[in-house]
């Protein structure tokens, strides 16, 4: 059994289509990524998993249940740790455990035994009486992850776990995450849009763009299909650009071009062999190079050769208009 | 139905700590209802013969304290909502409803815990009422005066509670708040007897719950029964309030969260 099964999920708001018939399935015990810029369907997505949304059209089932027709089976199986950070400044943070504790109906015998074991494995039992108004940001989040798996969930929900915090506690979250994952078992599913957080966190990736699922795959994967190195050239405008592409890809070792104008992306393997190649064909076609860089493909480049564009490139009418209606719901 | 108290409990208590923690709060609440009845007490006090006409013996001051009372509950109940709006805002509300606790759960928890600091707030102006000379000709009625201020508040707290969930911004439930707050007050027999109002006022306030909640917080107050309303009838009225008043809320909360913020 899958923990996470998708079909042709659907999500319109009005002419405004968030998430388009998104189809995929999460196996028990993996983390599994979100990855794409704001605006994508991520969030979306997440709140119909965790029963906040109701989708259009389309099938999910969350750890067996139906998000639509068995809503309260799905609230019992799943922890949520929210974007924002949620937990209460004014109580101290045992005390808002125990609330987490309370709203999951944990067996009141057990309810201190697992404040004190995720206290623990998050680093905060020292700390766990004072008022979480004196927490630092990292510390919160800590809090609002352990929160989210008190209860021992099936599947754990984090959306954009490390937004808003520094490098070093960045790296921190993910240590709990990926220790969270080792001790409880946890078939955990997140948003990002860093993607190194991607790329160390998770098992598999999906690339979402303008609501719709680019590609699946394990990071590495990836970035093999990229081959191992991209070179990318800056060149001047010429009649011959076309002709220009149509040379470089009979070069064998390229595997794919990405043509942004006058920026070409160029990924490929035995880089160094095919440098003196592009030379010689833009020497013979007169096209002049403006700048020539060779480098290992990130997911960066991953996501670029899915999507046609970098994931902090929020231009695109779509996403301006999503942020709206984001926005709109968000307003207080 | 066990399960909905313990999820009513879990969500009164969280309530009731975050009132804990901000303490501040309590005494600043108390300075309009302080302020209407010393001042407007005093202010009126020459209205005695008016108040006589209807059969009342006592100061002025004494015939509008229960009004006072109803009116720090009125505020108190209706303003206690507003934190649905920044638990919507800040998560909390997402983190209760994707947890296995009852839609309901959370709307009656709140509305407990509002009607349990409007009782709080209420004792304290009747401490007021007597540190400034309002006498009560049998203390011991200030135990059912509590009770009935719990309940108004209970039924009161969710027209709060279903507004802010209803209303998508802080502006248009402040809007609600004001349009409902003041004449819901004044449309009552709190500061002045209902057979002094003209007929067509009257009608609209035999209509209204605080209208009945007043008369029997002043009959057992000083036990002058007034406006020709049998206590059986107040006792209805304000029971039949809050059984209509849980209802509605449980629906109207349990529709308005569910659709997106």
């Amino acid at each position: 059994m899958y923990s996470i099964e998708t079909k042709s999920l659907t999500k319109s708001f009005g002419d405004l289509t968030a998430v388009n018939d998104v189809s995929f399935s999460v196996e028990k015990g993996e983390i599994f990524g979100f990855l794409g810029p704001n605006g994508a369907g991520k969030s979306t997505t997440m709140m119909i998993f965790t029963t906040l949304l109701k989708p259009t059209s389309g099938k999910a089932l969350i750890a067996g249940f139906d998000v639509m027709k068995d809503a309260k089976h799905v609230r019992e199986n799943i922890g949520f740790v929210q974007q924002e950070t949620t937990v209460d400044e004014y109580l101290t943070g045992r005390e808002n455990l125990l609330l987490q504790a309370k709203l999951n109906h944990i067996p009141k015998n057990e309810i201190n035994k697992r404040i004190d074991e995720v206290l623990e494995l998050i680093e905060l039992s020292d700390k766990q009486h004072q008022a979480v108004v004196t927490y630092s940001g990292g510390m919160r989040k800590r809090l609002d992850i352990a929160g989210g798996l008190l209860h021992h969930p099936k599947v754990l929900f984090l959306d954009e776990p490390t937004v808003g915090l520094d490098i070093q506690t960045r790296r921190k979250i993910w240590q709990y995450i990926k220790k969270i994952h080792i001790e409880f078992d946890m078939t955990i599913f997140l948003t990002t849009h860093y993607m190194e957080e991607a790329d160390n966190l998770c098992d598999r990736i999906g690339i979402i763009d303008g609501g719709k699922i680019q590609v699946i795959d394990s990071p590495q994967n990836m970035k093999n299909a990229l081959g191992n190195e991209i070179i990318s050239l800056v060149i001047e405008n010429n009649d011959n650009h076309d002709l220009f592409l149509a040379e470089l890809n009979k070069i064998e070792f390229i595997k794919k071009i990405n043509d942004e104008n006058l920026k070409l992306i160029l990924f490929t393997s035995n880089g160094t062999e095919v440098i003196p190649k592009i030379f010689q064909i833009s020497s013979d076609l007169g096209i002049k190079i403006v700048t020539l860089s060779l480098t290992q493909p990130t997911l960066d480049d991953v996501f670029i050769s899915y999507t046609g564009h970098e994931i902090r490139d929020d231009k695109s009418k779509f996403n301006r208009k999503i942020e709206h209606a984001k926005m709109k719901r968000l307003r207080a | 139905m066990n399960s909905i108290m313990y999820d009513t409990y879990t969500i009164f208590w969280r309530e009731l700590k975050r009132y804990k923690k901000s303490r501040s709060g309590v005494l600043i609440r108390l300075i309009q209802p302080a302020i209407w009845i010393i001042v407007v007490g005093n202010i009126f006090s020459e209205t005695q013969p008016l108040i006589q006409s209807v059969g009342f013996e006592g100061e002025y001051i004494e015939f509008m304290a229960p009004g006072v009372i109803i009116l720090t509950a009125i505020f108190t109940s209706i303003f206690g909502g507003v934190n649905t709006l920044w638990d919507r805002r800040y998560g909390f509300m997402n983190k209760a409803l994707t947890s296995p606790i009852s839609r309901s759960a959370i709307a009656l928890g709140k509305m407990a815990a509002i009607s349990l600091i409007a009782a709080l707030q209420a004792s304290l102006i009747i401490g007021i009422a007597l540190a400034i000379g309002v006498t009560f000709p049998n203390p011991l009625m200030i135990i059912p005066i509590m009770g009935i201020v719990i309940l108004f508040s209970l039924g009161f707290s969710g027209i709060s509670v279903s507004l802010a969930a209803t209303a998508k911004s802080q502006e248009t439930f402040w809007g609600m708040i004001n349009l409902l707050g003041m004449p819901l007050f004044m449309l009552s027999p709190a500061l002045f007897p209902l057979e002094l109002l003209p007929n067509w006022l009257a009608v609209i306030a035999k209509l209204n719950p605080v209208t009945y909640t007043v008369l029997l917080v002043r009959e057992l107050m000083t036990g002058v029964s007034e406006g020709g309303v049998p206590i059986w009838i107040s006792i209805a009225v304000l029971f039949g309030f809050v059984v209509a008043m849980v209802a509605v809320t449980s629906y109207v909360f349990t529709r308005e969260v569910n659709k997106p913020f």
